[in-house]
Protein backbone atom coordinates (compact mmCIF):
# COMPACT_ATOMS: atom_id res chain seq x y z
CA UNK A 1 0.00 0.00 0.00
CA UNK A 2 1.19 3.43 -0.90
CA UNK A 3 2.10 5.54 2.10
CA UNK A 4 0.30 8.88 2.21
CA UNK A 5 -0.12 11.37 5.00
CA UNK A 6 -3.52 12.47 6.11
CA UNK A 7 -4.39 16.07 5.26
CA UNK A 8 -4.74 17.12 8.88
CA UNK A 9 -1.40 15.48 9.70
CA UNK A 10 0.21 17.35 6.87
CA UNK A 11 -1.09 20.68 8.16
CA UNK A 12 0.13 19.87 11.65
CA UNK A 13 3.55 18.82 10.34
CA UNK A 14 4.00 22.00 8.31
CA UNK A 15 3.08 24.21 11.30
CA UNK A 16 5.36 22.24 13.59
CA UNK A 17 8.15 22.53 11.06
CA UNK A 18 7.86 26.33 10.79
CA UNK A 19 7.42 26.82 14.51
CA UNK A 20 10.55 24.78 15.24
CA UNK A 21 12.59 26.79 12.70
CA UNK A 22 11.46 30.08 14.20
CA UNK A 23 12.22 29.00 17.72
CA UNK A 24 15.66 27.67 16.68
CA UNK A 25 16.45 30.90 14.81
CA UNK A 26 15.47 33.05 17.78
CA UNK A 27 17.64 30.97 20.08
CA UNK A 28 20.79 30.39 18.14
CA UNK A 29 20.98 33.07 15.44
CA UNK A 30 19.52 36.15 17.11
CA UNK A 31 20.18 35.10 20.68
CA UNK A 32 17.25 37.30 21.53
CA UNK A 33 15.79 38.32 24.79
CA UNK A 34 12.62 36.95 26.31
CA UNK A 35 10.55 39.73 24.72
CA UNK A 36 11.93 38.93 21.30
CA UNK A 37 11.12 35.25 21.77
CA UNK A 38 7.62 36.11 22.88
CA UNK A 39 7.20 38.35 19.83
CA UNK A 40 8.38 35.51 17.66
CA UNK A 41 5.88 33.27 19.38
CA UNK A 42 3.19 35.78 18.39
CA UNK A 43 4.47 35.74 14.82
CA UNK A 44 4.35 31.97 14.74
CA UNK A 45 0.79 32.17 16.04
CA UNK A 46 -0.21 34.55 13.23
CA UNK A 47 1.57 32.55 10.54
CA UNK A 48 0.07 29.28 11.66
CA UNK A 49 -3.33 30.93 11.79
CA UNK A 50 -2.95 32.21 8.24
CA UNK A 51 -1.66 28.89 6.99
CA UNK A 52 -4.46 26.94 8.59
CA UNK A 53 -6.89 29.43 7.12
CA UNK A 54 -5.56 29.00 3.60
CA UNK A 55 -5.25 25.28 3.85
CA UNK A 56 -8.76 24.83 5.16
CA UNK A 57 -10.05 27.16 2.48
CA UNK A 58 -8.35 25.08 -0.15
CA UNK A 59 -9.76 22.01 1.53
CA UNK A 60 -13.33 23.26 1.73
CA UNK A 61 -13.22 24.55 -1.85
CA UNK A 62 -12.55 21.00 -2.97
CA UNK A 63 -15.35 19.70 -0.78
CA UNK A 64 -17.75 22.29 -2.17
CA UNK A 65 -16.78 21.37 -5.72
CA UNK A 66 -17.29 17.72 -4.93
CA UNK A 67 -20.66 18.52 -3.41
CA UNK A 68 -21.80 20.21 -6.61
CA UNK A 69 -20.99 17.12 -8.58
CA UNK A 70 -22.71 14.85 -6.09
CA UNK A 71 -25.80 17.02 -6.28
CA UNK A 72 -25.79 16.66 -10.03
CA UNK A 73 -25.72 12.89 -9.59
CA UNK A 74 -28.48 13.03 -7.01
CA UNK A 75 -30.59 14.97 -9.49
CA UNK A 76 -30.55 11.91 -11.70
CA UNK A 77 -27.39 11.99 -13.76
CA UNK A 78 -26.42 8.54 -12.64
CA UNK A 79 -23.82 8.01 -15.33
CA UNK A 80 -21.67 10.94 -14.12
CA UNK A 81 -18.28 10.05 -12.65
CA UNK A 82 -15.95 12.36 -10.74
CA UNK A 83 -12.25 12.48 -11.51
CA UNK A 84 -10.10 12.09 -8.40
CA UNK A 85 -7.20 14.59 -8.65
CA UNK A 86 -5.24 13.42 -5.63
CA UNK A 87 -5.04 10.29 -3.60
CA UNK A 88 -5.86 12.00 -0.26
CA UNK A 89 -9.09 11.59 1.73
CA UNK A 90 -11.06 13.66 -0.72
CA UNK A 91 -9.66 11.60 -3.55
CA UNK A 92 -10.66 8.42 -1.74
CA UNK A 93 -14.11 9.80 -1.01
CA UNK A 94 -14.45 10.59 -4.70
CA UNK A 95 -13.52 7.07 -5.66
CA UNK A 96 -15.98 5.58 -3.19
CA UNK A 97 -18.69 7.85 -4.54
CA UNK A 98 -17.94 6.71 -8.06
CA UNK A 99 -18.22 3.12 -7.02
CA UNK A 100 -21.48 3.77 -5.19
CA UNK A 101 -22.91 5.47 -8.27
CA UNK A 102 -21.89 2.55 -10.40
CA UNK A 103 -23.73 0.11 -8.18
CA UNK A 104 -26.73 2.39 -7.86
CA UNK A 105 -26.93 2.77 -11.59
CA UNK A 106 -27.08 -0.93 -12.31
CA UNK A 107 -29.41 -1.45 -9.33
CA UNK A 108 -31.86 1.23 -10.36
CA UNK A 109 -31.75 0.15 -13.97
CA UNK A 110 -32.58 -3.41 -12.95
CA UNK A 111 -35.37 -2.19 -10.73
CA UNK A 112 -36.97 -0.07 -13.43
CA UNK A 113 -36.78 -2.79 -16.03
CA UNK A 114 -38.20 -5.28 -13.56
CA UNK A 115 -41.12 -2.94 -12.95
CA UNK A 116 -41.74 -2.61 -16.69
CA UNK A 117 -41.61 -6.36 -17.07
CA UNK A 118 -44.19 -6.79 -14.35
CA UNK A 119 -46.60 -4.30 -15.89
CA UNK A 120 -46.10 -5.89 -19.28
CA UNK A 121 -46.67 -9.36 -17.86
CA UNK A 122 -49.92 -8.14 -16.33
CA UNK A 123 -51.17 -6.58 -19.57
CA UNK A 124 -50.02 -9.55 -21.58
CA UNK A 125 -51.96 -11.78 -19.27
CA UNK A 126 -55.09 -9.76 -19.85
CA UNK A 127 -54.61 -9.80 -23.60
CA UNK A 128 -54.00 -13.53 -23.67
CA UNK A 129 -56.75 -14.40 -21.22
CA UNK A 130 -59.28 -12.32 -23.07
CA UNK A 131 -58.23 -13.85 -26.36
CA UNK A 132 -58.49 -17.36 -25.00
CA UNK A 133 -61.85 -16.64 -23.38
CA UNK A 134 -63.37 -14.73 -26.23
CA UNK A 135 -62.52 -17.13 -29.02
CA UNK A 136 -64.76 -19.95 -27.75
CA UNK A 137 -67.40 -17.42 -26.76
CA UNK A 138 -67.66 -16.04 -30.28
CA UNK A 139 -67.66 -19.52 -31.75
CA UNK A 140 -70.64 -20.42 -29.55
CA UNK A 141 -72.31 -17.16 -30.43
CA UNK A 142 -71.96 -17.65 -34.17
CA UNK A 143 -73.04 -21.27 -34.28
CA UNK A 144 -76.09 -20.66 -32.13
CA UNK A 145 -76.86 -17.69 -34.34
CA UNK A 146 -76.50 -19.92 -37.35
CA UNK A 147 -78.84 -22.55 -35.91
CA UNK A 148 -81.47 -20.09 -34.70
CA UNK A 149 -81.55 -18.40 -38.10
CA UNK A 150 -82.46 -21.79 -39.55
CA UNK A 151 -79.41 -21.78 -41.80
CA UNK A 152 -78.57 -25.36 -40.83
CA UNK A 153 -82.08 -26.63 -41.38
CA UNK A 154 -85.44 -26.06 -39.70
CA UNK A 155 -85.64 -26.25 -35.93
CA UNK A 156 -88.80 -26.64 -33.88
CA UNK A 157 -90.14 -24.14 -31.38
CA UNK A 158 -88.75 -25.95 -28.37
CA UNK A 159 -85.28 -26.20 -29.86
CA UNK A 160 -85.40 -22.54 -30.73
CA UNK A 161 -86.36 -21.66 -27.17
CA UNK A 162 -83.44 -23.59 -25.71
CA UNK A 163 -80.99 -22.24 -28.24
CA UNK A 164 -82.05 -18.73 -27.32
CA UNK A 165 -81.33 -19.54 -23.68
CA UNK A 166 -77.85 -20.72 -24.69
CA UNK A 167 -77.40 -17.50 -26.62
CA UNK A 168 -78.51 -15.36 -23.66
CA UNK A 169 -76.16 -17.10 -21.23
CA UNK A 170 -73.34 -16.78 -23.69
CA UNK A 171 -74.01 -13.03 -23.96
CA UNK A 172 -73.80 -12.86 -20.18
CA UNK A 173 -70.42 -14.54 -20.26
CA UNK A 174 -69.21 -12.13 -22.95
CA UNK A 175 -70.36 -9.21 -20.81
CA UNK A 176 -68.52 -10.63 -17.81
CA UNK A 177 -65.29 -11.08 -19.77
CA UNK A 178 -65.60 -7.51 -21.05
CA UNK A 179 -66.12 -6.18 -17.54
CA UNK A 180 -63.18 -8.18 -16.17
CA UNK A 181 -61.01 -6.87 -18.96
CA UNK A 182 -62.04 -3.31 -18.10
CA UNK A 183 -61.31 -3.85 -14.44
CA UNK A 184 -57.89 -5.18 -15.22
CA UNK A 185 -57.19 -2.21 -17.49
CA UNK A 186 -58.23 0.06 -14.65
CA UNK A 187 -56.03 -1.80 -12.16
CA UNK A 188 -53.00 -1.85 -14.42
CA UNK A 189 -53.67 1.78 -15.33
CA UNK A 190 -53.43 1.31 -19.09
CA UNK A 191 -56.85 2.70 -19.99
CA UNK A 192 -57.07 6.02 -21.77
CA UNK A 193 -59.42 8.99 -21.36
CA UNK A 194 -59.82 10.88 -24.63
CA UNK A 195 -62.02 13.96 -24.22
CA UNK A 196 -63.61 15.55 -27.28
CA UNK A 197 -66.56 17.94 -27.70
CA UNK A 198 -69.53 15.85 -26.61
CA UNK A 199 -73.25 16.37 -26.12
CA UNK A 200 -73.78 14.93 -22.66
CA UNK A 201 -77.57 14.76 -22.93
CA UNK A 202 -77.32 12.81 -26.19
CA UNK A 203 -74.93 10.38 -24.46
CA UNK A 204 -77.34 9.87 -21.56
CA UNK A 205 -80.20 9.29 -23.99
CA UNK A 206 -78.12 6.85 -26.02
CA UNK A 207 -77.41 4.81 -22.89
CA UNK A 208 -81.06 5.00 -21.80
CA UNK A 209 -82.26 3.84 -25.21
CA UNK A 210 -80.95 0.34 -24.59
CA UNK A 211 -83.07 -0.03 -21.45
CA UNK A 212 -86.32 1.41 -22.82
CA UNK A 213 -87.88 -1.98 -23.62
CA UNK A 214 -87.31 -3.14 -20.05
CA UNK A 215 -88.46 0.18 -18.58
CA UNK A 216 -91.68 -0.04 -20.58
CA UNK A 217 -92.18 -3.70 -19.71
CA UNK A 218 -91.85 -2.96 -15.99
CA UNK A 219 -93.99 0.17 -16.35
CA UNK A 220 -91.33 2.20 -14.60
CA UNK A 221 -92.10 5.88 -14.27
CA UNK A 222 -89.20 7.77 -15.84
CA UNK A 223 -88.48 11.38 -14.91
CA UNK A 224 -85.85 13.40 -16.79
CA UNK A 225 -84.54 16.80 -15.79
CA UNK A 226 -81.91 18.19 -18.13
CA UNK A 227 -80.20 21.59 -18.22
CA UNK A 228 -79.05 23.03 -21.52
CA UNK A 229 -75.40 22.22 -22.13
CA UNK A 230 -72.94 23.36 -24.76
CA UNK A 231 -70.61 20.69 -26.15
CA UNK A 232 -68.32 19.62 -23.30
CA UNK A 233 -64.87 18.03 -23.37
CA UNK A 234 -65.82 14.48 -22.40
CA UNK A 235 -64.80 11.03 -23.53
CA UNK A 236 -68.01 10.03 -25.32
CA UNK A 237 -67.52 6.29 -24.84
CA UNK A 238 -66.66 6.54 -21.17
CA UNK A 239 -69.46 8.92 -20.29
CA UNK A 240 -71.94 6.64 -22.00
CA UNK A 241 -70.50 3.72 -20.08
CA UNK A 242 -71.05 5.62 -16.83
CA UNK A 243 -74.71 6.22 -17.69
CA UNK A 244 -75.08 2.66 -18.94
CA UNK A 245 -73.76 1.04 -15.78
CA UNK A 246 -75.78 3.20 -13.38
CA UNK A 247 -79.05 3.04 -15.32
CA UNK A 248 -78.56 -0.70 -15.71
CA UNK A 249 -78.53 -1.08 -11.92
CA UNK A 250 -81.54 1.19 -11.47
CA UNK A 251 -83.60 -0.69 -14.02
CA UNK A 252 -82.55 -4.05 -12.64
CA UNK A 253 -83.43 -3.36 -9.01
CA UNK A 254 -86.44 -1.07 -9.35
CA UNK A 255 -89.70 -3.02 -8.99
CA UNK A 256 -92.67 -2.80 -11.33
CA UNK A 257 -94.28 0.65 -11.38
CA UNK A 258 -91.32 2.12 -9.54
CA UNK A 259 -89.66 5.42 -10.41
CA UNK A 260 -86.31 6.33 -11.94
CA UNK A 261 -85.24 9.94 -12.12
CA UNK A 262 -82.32 11.16 -14.21
CA UNK A 263 -81.21 14.70 -13.59
CA UNK A 264 -78.31 16.39 -15.38
CA UNK A 265 -77.88 19.95 -14.14
CA UNK A 266 -75.33 22.68 -14.52
CA UNK A 267 -73.85 24.14 -11.35
CA UNK A 268 -71.34 26.94 -11.11
CA UNK A 269 -68.34 24.76 -11.94
CA UNK A 270 -69.66 21.28 -12.50
CA UNK A 271 -71.97 19.04 -14.41
CA UNK A 272 -74.12 17.53 -11.68
CA UNK A 273 -75.58 14.15 -12.57
CA UNK A 274 -78.08 12.57 -10.23
CA UNK A 275 -79.70 9.23 -10.92
CA UNK A 276 -82.30 8.11 -8.39
CA UNK A 277 -84.50 5.07 -8.17
CA UNK A 278 -87.01 3.43 -5.88
CA UNK A 279 -85.17 0.11 -6.04
CA UNK A 280 -84.12 -2.15 -3.23
CA UNK A 281 -81.37 0.21 -2.06
CA UNK A 282 -78.14 -0.74 -0.35
CA UNK A 283 -78.27 -2.08 3.22
CA UNK A 284 -76.53 0.34 5.56
CA UNK A 285 -74.02 -2.20 6.83
CA UNK A 286 -72.92 -2.94 3.28
CA UNK A 287 -72.62 0.65 2.12
CA UNK A 288 -68.89 1.02 2.78
CA UNK A 289 -68.25 -1.74 0.24
CA UNK A 290 -70.45 -0.15 -2.41
CA UNK A 291 -67.70 0.76 -4.89
CA UNK A 292 -65.42 -2.22 -4.34
CA UNK A 293 -64.78 -4.88 -6.93
CA UNK A 294 -67.35 -7.70 -7.10
CA UNK A 295 -69.61 -6.11 -4.49
CA UNK A 296 -73.27 -6.98 -4.72
CA UNK A 297 -75.76 -6.19 -2.00
CA UNK A 298 -77.23 -9.24 -0.24
CA UNK A 299 -80.74 -7.97 -0.96
CA UNK A 300 -79.78 -7.38 -4.59
CA UNK A 301 -78.48 -10.92 -4.97
CA UNK A 302 -81.78 -12.31 -3.70
CA UNK A 303 -83.69 -10.15 -6.12
CA UNK A 304 -81.66 -10.76 -9.24
CA UNK A 305 -79.05 -13.43 -9.83
CA UNK A 306 -77.53 -11.75 -12.88
CA UNK A 307 -74.84 -9.19 -12.19
CA UNK A 308 -71.08 -8.98 -12.19
CA UNK A 309 -70.53 -6.60 -9.29
CA UNK A 310 -68.08 -4.69 -11.44
CA UNK A 311 -70.23 -1.89 -12.89
CA UNK A 312 -69.89 0.70 -10.14
CA UNK A 313 -66.22 -0.07 -9.59
CA UNK A 314 -65.64 0.81 -13.24
CA UNK A 315 -67.82 3.94 -12.99
CA UNK A 316 -65.93 5.15 -9.94
CA UNK A 317 -62.57 4.65 -11.63
CA UNK A 318 -63.69 6.53 -14.74
CA UNK A 319 -65.12 9.46 -12.78
CA UNK A 320 -62.24 9.82 -10.37
CA UNK A 321 -59.51 9.42 -12.99
CA UNK A 322 -61.15 12.13 -15.07
CA UNK A 323 -61.28 14.62 -12.21
CA UNK A 324 -64.86 14.16 -11.03
CA UNK A 325 -66.54 12.97 -7.83
CA UNK A 326 -69.06 10.26 -7.10
CA UNK A 327 -71.14 9.51 -4.01
CA UNK A 328 -74.51 8.02 -3.16
CA UNK A 329 -77.41 8.00 -0.74
CA UNK A 330 -79.47 5.02 0.20
CA UNK A 331 -82.27 5.37 1.15
CA UNK A 332 -82.66 7.83 -1.68
CA UNK A 333 -83.69 11.21 -0.32
CA UNK A 334 -84.79 12.21 -3.78
CA UNK A 335 -87.65 9.76 -4.16
CA UNK A 336 -88.21 8.86 -0.52
CA UNK A 337 -91.59 10.56 -0.28
CA UNK A 338 -92.64 9.11 -3.57
CA UNK A 339 -91.68 5.61 -2.54
CA UNK A 340 -93.16 6.09 0.90
CA UNK A 341 -96.59 6.84 -0.50
CA UNK A 342 -96.64 3.74 -2.64
CA UNK A 343 -95.31 1.44 0.06
CA UNK A 344 -97.53 2.75 2.83
CA UNK A 345 -98.93 -0.69 3.53
CA UNK A 346 -95.53 -2.44 3.60
CA UNK A 347 -93.67 -2.63 6.93
CA UNK A 348 -90.90 -0.02 7.20
CA UNK A 349 -87.95 -2.40 7.08
CA UNK A 350 -89.31 -4.25 4.05
CA UNK A 351 -89.81 -1.15 1.93
CA UNK A 352 -87.69 -0.40 -1.06
CA UNK A 353 -85.37 2.26 0.13
CA UNK A 354 -84.06 3.42 -3.21
CA UNK A 355 -80.66 4.76 -4.18
CA UNK A 356 -79.37 8.05 -5.51
CA UNK A 357 -76.03 8.13 -7.28
CA UNK A 358 -74.48 11.60 -7.49
CA UNK A 359 -71.71 12.49 -9.89
CA UNK A 360 -69.96 15.75 -10.60
CA UNK A 361 -67.65 16.35 -13.54
CA UNK A 362 -65.93 19.73 -13.97
CA UNK A 363 -67.59 21.87 -16.67
CA UNK A 364 -64.18 22.35 -18.21
CA UNK A 365 -64.29 18.67 -19.06
CA UNK A 366 -62.70 15.34 -18.24
CA UNK A 367 -59.00 15.21 -17.53
CA UNK A 368 -57.11 13.67 -20.44
CA UNK A 369 -55.33 10.44 -19.60
CA UNK A 370 -52.99 8.85 -22.09
CA UNK A 371 -53.08 5.07 -22.18
CA UNK A 372 -52.63 2.22 -24.56
CA UNK A 373 -56.04 0.61 -24.12
CA UNK A 374 -59.62 1.75 -24.37
CA UNK A 375 -62.14 0.61 -21.81
CA UNK A 376 -64.73 -1.76 -23.14
CA UNK A 377 -63.63 -2.55 -26.61
CA UNK A 378 -66.98 -2.11 -28.25
CA UNK A 379 -70.55 -0.99 -27.91
CA UNK A 380 -69.95 2.39 -26.38
CA UNK B 1 -74.40 -9.49 -60.27
CA UNK B 2 -71.31 -11.64 -60.54
CA UNK B 3 -70.38 -13.85 -57.62
CA UNK B 4 -68.06 -12.11 -55.19
CA UNK B 5 -65.03 -13.86 -53.71
CA UNK B 6 -64.13 -13.50 -50.05
CA UNK B 7 -60.93 -14.71 -48.46
CA UNK B 8 -61.13 -15.48 -44.74
CA UNK B 9 -57.79 -15.87 -42.96
CA UNK B 10 -58.33 -17.21 -39.45
CA UNK B 11 -56.56 -19.95 -37.51
CA UNK B 12 -59.56 -21.07 -35.48
CA UNK B 13 -61.13 -23.75 -37.70
CA UNK B 14 -64.55 -23.64 -36.05
CA UNK B 15 -64.73 -19.91 -36.57
CA UNK B 16 -63.76 -20.08 -40.23
CA UNK B 17 -66.39 -22.77 -40.71
CA UNK B 18 -69.16 -20.67 -39.22
CA UNK B 19 -68.22 -17.65 -41.32
CA UNK B 20 -67.75 -19.53 -44.57
CA UNK B 21 -71.04 -21.47 -44.22
CA UNK B 22 -72.85 -18.20 -43.66
CA UNK B 23 -71.20 -16.44 -46.60
CA UNK B 24 -71.79 -19.39 -48.90
CA UNK B 25 -75.47 -19.27 -47.98
CA UNK B 26 -75.42 -15.60 -48.92
CA UNK B 27 -74.04 -16.46 -52.35
CA UNK B 28 -70.37 -15.67 -51.90
CA UNK B 29 -67.47 -17.74 -53.11
CA UNK B 30 -65.48 -18.39 -49.95
CA UNK B 31 -61.79 -19.25 -49.77
CA UNK B 32 -60.22 -20.16 -46.43
CA UNK B 33 -56.69 -19.88 -45.11
CA UNK B 34 -55.58 -20.96 -41.66
CA UNK B 35 -52.45 -18.92 -41.09
CA UNK B 36 -50.88 -15.70 -42.30
CA UNK B 37 -48.42 -17.21 -44.76
CA UNK B 38 -51.06 -19.35 -46.41
CA UNK B 39 -53.32 -16.30 -46.49
CA UNK B 40 -50.68 -14.23 -48.25
CA UNK B 41 -50.02 -16.89 -50.88
CA UNK B 42 -53.70 -17.45 -51.62
CA UNK B 43 -54.46 -13.73 -51.59
CA UNK B 44 -52.06 -13.02 -54.46
CA UNK B 45 -53.11 -16.17 -56.33
CA UNK B 46 -56.83 -15.52 -56.21
CA UNK B 47 -57.02 -11.75 -55.74
CA UNK B 48 -60.39 -11.89 -53.91
CA UNK B 49 -62.89 -9.00 -53.83
CA UNK B 50 -62.64 -8.64 -50.06
CA UNK B 51 -60.56 -10.06 -47.22
CA UNK B 52 -61.21 -10.78 -43.56
CA UNK B 53 -58.08 -11.17 -41.48
CA UNK B 54 -57.77 -12.42 -37.94
CA UNK B 55 -55.03 -10.59 -36.02
CA UNK B 56 -53.52 -13.25 -33.77
CA UNK B 57 -52.42 -16.12 -36.00
CA UNK B 58 -49.46 -18.49 -36.25
CA UNK B 59 -46.60 -17.94 -38.71
CA UNK B 60 -47.65 -14.44 -39.74
CA UNK B 61 -50.11 -12.27 -37.86
CA UNK B 62 -52.92 -10.31 -39.41
CA UNK B 63 -51.24 -6.93 -39.11
CA UNK B 64 -48.19 -8.10 -41.02
CA UNK B 65 -50.32 -9.79 -43.62
CA UNK B 66 -52.21 -6.52 -44.04
CA UNK B 67 -48.94 -4.64 -44.63
CA UNK B 68 -47.74 -7.20 -47.17
CA UNK B 69 -50.98 -6.95 -49.12
CA UNK B 70 -50.92 -3.16 -49.12
CA UNK B 71 -47.35 -3.21 -50.46
CA UNK B 72 -48.75 -4.44 -53.76
CA UNK B 73 -49.49 -1.36 -55.86
CA UNK B 74 -52.33 -2.73 -57.99
CA UNK B 75 -54.87 -5.09 -56.51
CA UNK B 76 -53.56 -5.05 -52.92
CA UNK B 77 -53.47 -1.27 -52.61
CA UNK B 78 -57.23 -0.83 -52.70
CA UNK B 79 -58.90 -4.17 -51.91
CA UNK B 80 -61.30 -3.78 -48.96
CA UNK B 81 -60.03 -5.46 -45.79
CA UNK B 82 -61.84 -6.16 -42.54
CA UNK B 83 -59.86 -7.07 -39.43
CA UNK B 84 -61.23 -9.72 -37.10
CA UNK B 85 -60.20 -9.32 -33.51
CA UNK B 86 -60.88 -10.39 -29.98
CA UNK B 87 -60.25 -7.09 -28.33
CA UNK B 88 -59.82 -3.61 -29.63
CA UNK B 89 -56.34 -2.43 -29.08
CA UNK B 90 -55.65 1.21 -29.83
CA UNK B 91 -52.18 0.51 -31.18
CA UNK B 92 -53.41 -1.88 -33.84
CA UNK B 93 -56.39 0.30 -34.72
CA UNK B 94 -54.21 3.33 -35.45
CA UNK B 95 -51.63 1.14 -37.18
CA UNK B 96 -54.28 -0.33 -39.46
CA UNK B 97 -55.70 3.13 -40.22
CA UNK B 98 -52.38 3.92 -41.92
CA UNK B 99 -53.27 1.19 -44.40
CA UNK B 100 -56.80 2.45 -45.03
CA UNK B 101 -58.39 -0.22 -42.85
CA UNK B 102 -61.05 1.20 -40.56
CA UNK B 103 -63.14 -1.88 -39.87
CA UNK B 104 -62.20 -3.67 -36.70
CA UNK B 105 -64.71 -6.29 -35.95
CA UNK B 106 -64.67 -7.52 -32.37
CA UNK B 107 -65.92 -11.04 -32.85
CA UNK B 108 -67.93 -11.42 -29.66
CA UNK B 109 -69.92 -8.26 -30.40
CA UNK B 110 -71.10 -9.14 -33.90
CA UNK B 111 -73.90 -11.37 -35.03
CA UNK B 112 -73.29 -13.31 -38.21
CA UNK B 113 -75.96 -11.34 -40.05
CA UNK B 114 -74.28 -8.07 -39.14
CA UNK B 115 -70.94 -9.40 -40.37
CA UNK B 116 -72.54 -10.26 -43.70
CA UNK B 117 -74.14 -6.81 -43.88
CA UNK B 118 -70.82 -5.11 -43.26
CA UNK B 119 -69.17 -7.08 -46.03
CA UNK B 120 -72.03 -6.30 -48.44
CA UNK B 121 -71.81 -2.64 -47.54
CA UNK B 122 -68.06 -2.66 -48.25
CA UNK B 123 -68.73 -4.17 -51.65
CA UNK B 124 -71.68 -1.88 -52.37
CA UNK B 125 -74.16 -4.73 -52.73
Amino acid sequence: MKFSLKLADRILLIIMFFATIFVLISFFVIRGSLIQILMLGGLIYIISFLMTYFISRFFSRRVIKLNFKVQEMAAGNLSKRIKALKNDEIGQLTNSLNELMGRLQTGVAQDVSKHHELVKAKTDFVAIASHQLRTPLSIIKWYVDYLVAGDAGDINKEQEKYLKEVYKSNERLIELVNALLDVSRIDVGTFSIEPEPTDIIERAEAALEKFMPEIRAKEIHLIKEYSQFPLLELDPRLIRMVFHNIISNSVKYTPRKGTIKISIKKTERDIYIKISDTGCGIPREEQPKMFTKLFRGLNAKKLESVGTGLGLYIVKAIIEKSGGKIWFHSPSLELLLDAGKKDADIPLDKRNRGTTINITIPLKGMRKKPGSKKLNSSEY
Amino acid sequence: MSQKTILIVEDEIAMVEALSKKFEKEGFKVIEANDGEEGLRIAFEVKPDILMLDIIMPKMDGMELLKKIREDDKWGASVPIIMLTNLSDTDNVSEAAKFQVYDFLVKTDWRLDDVVNLVKQKLNI
